[in-house]
């Protein structure tokens, strides 16, 4: 009998407990609400194409920062008319499908010698979780194609002669699952109508002169910025990258011819990659 | 001091939760497949196995044994665990969204870690003061998440390497166990 009343009494006592908790815990922030709604409208497949972690993450961000969708949108939610407008009128911003299109970029045009044999996993990821690679340049593509596996349209091909993916921008549809890919975080998206881009990555790292690691890498010269007739070309002195401006871009294409290196390429629109 | 110390070591190398004793199995392999939700998980249980410990020390001392119904704490620490579980992932949503984000579904799932029940039959079975059942618990939970990182470790390096076909996944997984299992014998005659 005693068994009993025990057993009954810290059960009650137990549930009781639970509701008195949910009554004095503060109650769940608006915010929670709004992101578990923004949430249930996004994919839910958690790619990790917009660098957060999951959709949840990214559901947060918007909620904090309502720009997020605009500098950095959610290429599946694009595509998906109806669910975006709902978040479109949940965030209170309109977007612009077509100004929003992007394109994979891979920043490595090759041309990095081998210093060494390597003969183990032939996926980029087990490369270089073990060494920085077996390149030269420690940052450049690995050419082993863990980002053309992940590609849904087989738009990036390897170019076999420098060792390298190049993107097909014809094919390209700008859903980024290919990014989070690259280990050597070389691959990135940017606005469909980029008409001259950078293919070189460690430009940004200064005690490593282009020169001595590879034939393409960028080395700082400032040439394309010197050659441009439209001003169309700054210096980003912290980064120590060019830095285009596409509106201003006639794509005269006279940086390209000043390119010292070759590190500059068009990519212009209707032909898909033209390298000088 | 010293008992205590001794106690942690214990519970958290020399008679390991998972590699000596056996205990939350299911966790160890389902959630070990990378590291920062295994880190995820493992925090969860330690926070669960230490309130657990507390809470059940009180209703064993402060109610089974006066009312000398000793044989009936199995069934009654489950449901203290249950409803505990449920009060901490209420607590954690209403107050830190980021946590419980990053705790998601281990949460709730830790109600029926066997790990959990363990620590605390293990401490009413050892007849610890409540200080040594928070340590204890404290030790469990540490040297639990400890083996649930090691093994994420491993296991994101094993899914990169060239593994034989038929061993891929799982099968090696348990092979990476047995030989960690093996490792952990090596704390066997340090308390």
């Amino acid at each position: 009998m005693t068994t009993i009343l025990i057993l009954t009494g810290i059960g009650c006592l137990l549930g009781a407990l639970i509701i008195l908790a949910g009554k004095v815990l503060p109650p769940e922030s608006r915010d929670l609400k709004r992101v578990e709604r923004i949430a249930e409208l996004l994919p839910g497949m958690n790619c990790g194409a917009c660098s957060y972690s999951g959709c949840f993450a990214y559901a947060q961000a918007l909620v904090k920062n309502p720009k997020t969708l605009l500098d950095n949108p959610c290429m599946v939610l694009l595509q998906d008319t109806e669910k975006l407008k709902l978040v479109e009128a949940s965030l209170g911003l309109t977007v612009n499908v077509t100004m929003m299109e992007r394109k994979a970029c891979i920043h490595c045009g090759g041309g990095s010698e081998d210093i060494c044999q390597w003969a183990g996993t032939d996926t980029c990821k087990g490369v270089a979780q073990r060494h920085k690679g077996y390149k030269r340049c420690p940052f450049g593509c690995l050419g082993l194609g863990d980002c053309i596996m992940a590609c849904p349209q087989n738009a990036i091909y390897m170019n076999s002669e420098k060792g390298v993916a190049v993107v097909d921008w014809e094919k390209c549809n700008g859903c980024g699952l290919c990014v989070a890919e690259c280990p050597q975080k070389l691959i990135q998206l940017v606005p469909a109508n980029t008409k001259v881009a950078l293919l070189c990555t460690y430009a940004s790292i200064k005690n490593i002169p282009g020169r001595e690691k590879c034939d393409v890498g960028c080395t700082h010269c400032k040439k394309c910025v010197r050659a441009c007739e439209h001003d169309a070309i700054t210096w980003n002195s912290k980064r120590l990258t060019p830095i285009f401006d596409h509106n201003k871009c006639t794509l005269c294409l006279k940086c390209v011819e000043a390119c010292p290196q070759n590190t500059l390429i068009a990519c212009v629109k209707e032909k898909v990659l033209v390298t000088d | 001091m010293n008992e205590l110390i001794s106690i942690f070591i214990g519970m958290a190398l020399v008679n390991n939760f998972v590699l000596s004793r056996f205990l939350g199995l299911c966790p160890f392999f389902g959630v070990s497949k990378k590291l920062d939700n295994a880190l995820s998980m493992g925090i969860a249980v330690t926070l669960v196995m230490f309130l657990a410990s507390v809470v059940t020390w009180f209703i064993y001392h402060h109610i089974l044994v006066p009312f000398n119904v000793e044989y009936m704490k199995i069934i009654i620490y489950i449901v203290v665990i249950a409803s505990l579980v449920q009060i901490v992932e209420m607590a954690i949503k209403r107050t830190n969204v980021t946590l419980y984000n990053a705790l998601g579904i281990y949460l709730p799932l830790i109600t029926t870690n066997c790990a959990v029940l363990g620590i605390t039959l293990i401490n009413t079975q050892e007849d610890f003061s409540l200080i040594q059942s928070m340590v204890s618990a404290l030790g469990g939970g540490i040297g639990f998440l400890f083996v649930l990182v090691i093994m994420s470790g491993i296991r994101e390096r094993l899914e990169l390497s060239d593994v034989p076909k038929s061993m891929k996944g799982l099968p090696i997984a348990f092979i990476t166990a047995m030989l960690l299992s093996l490792t952990f014998f090596g704390f066997g005659g340090m308390v």
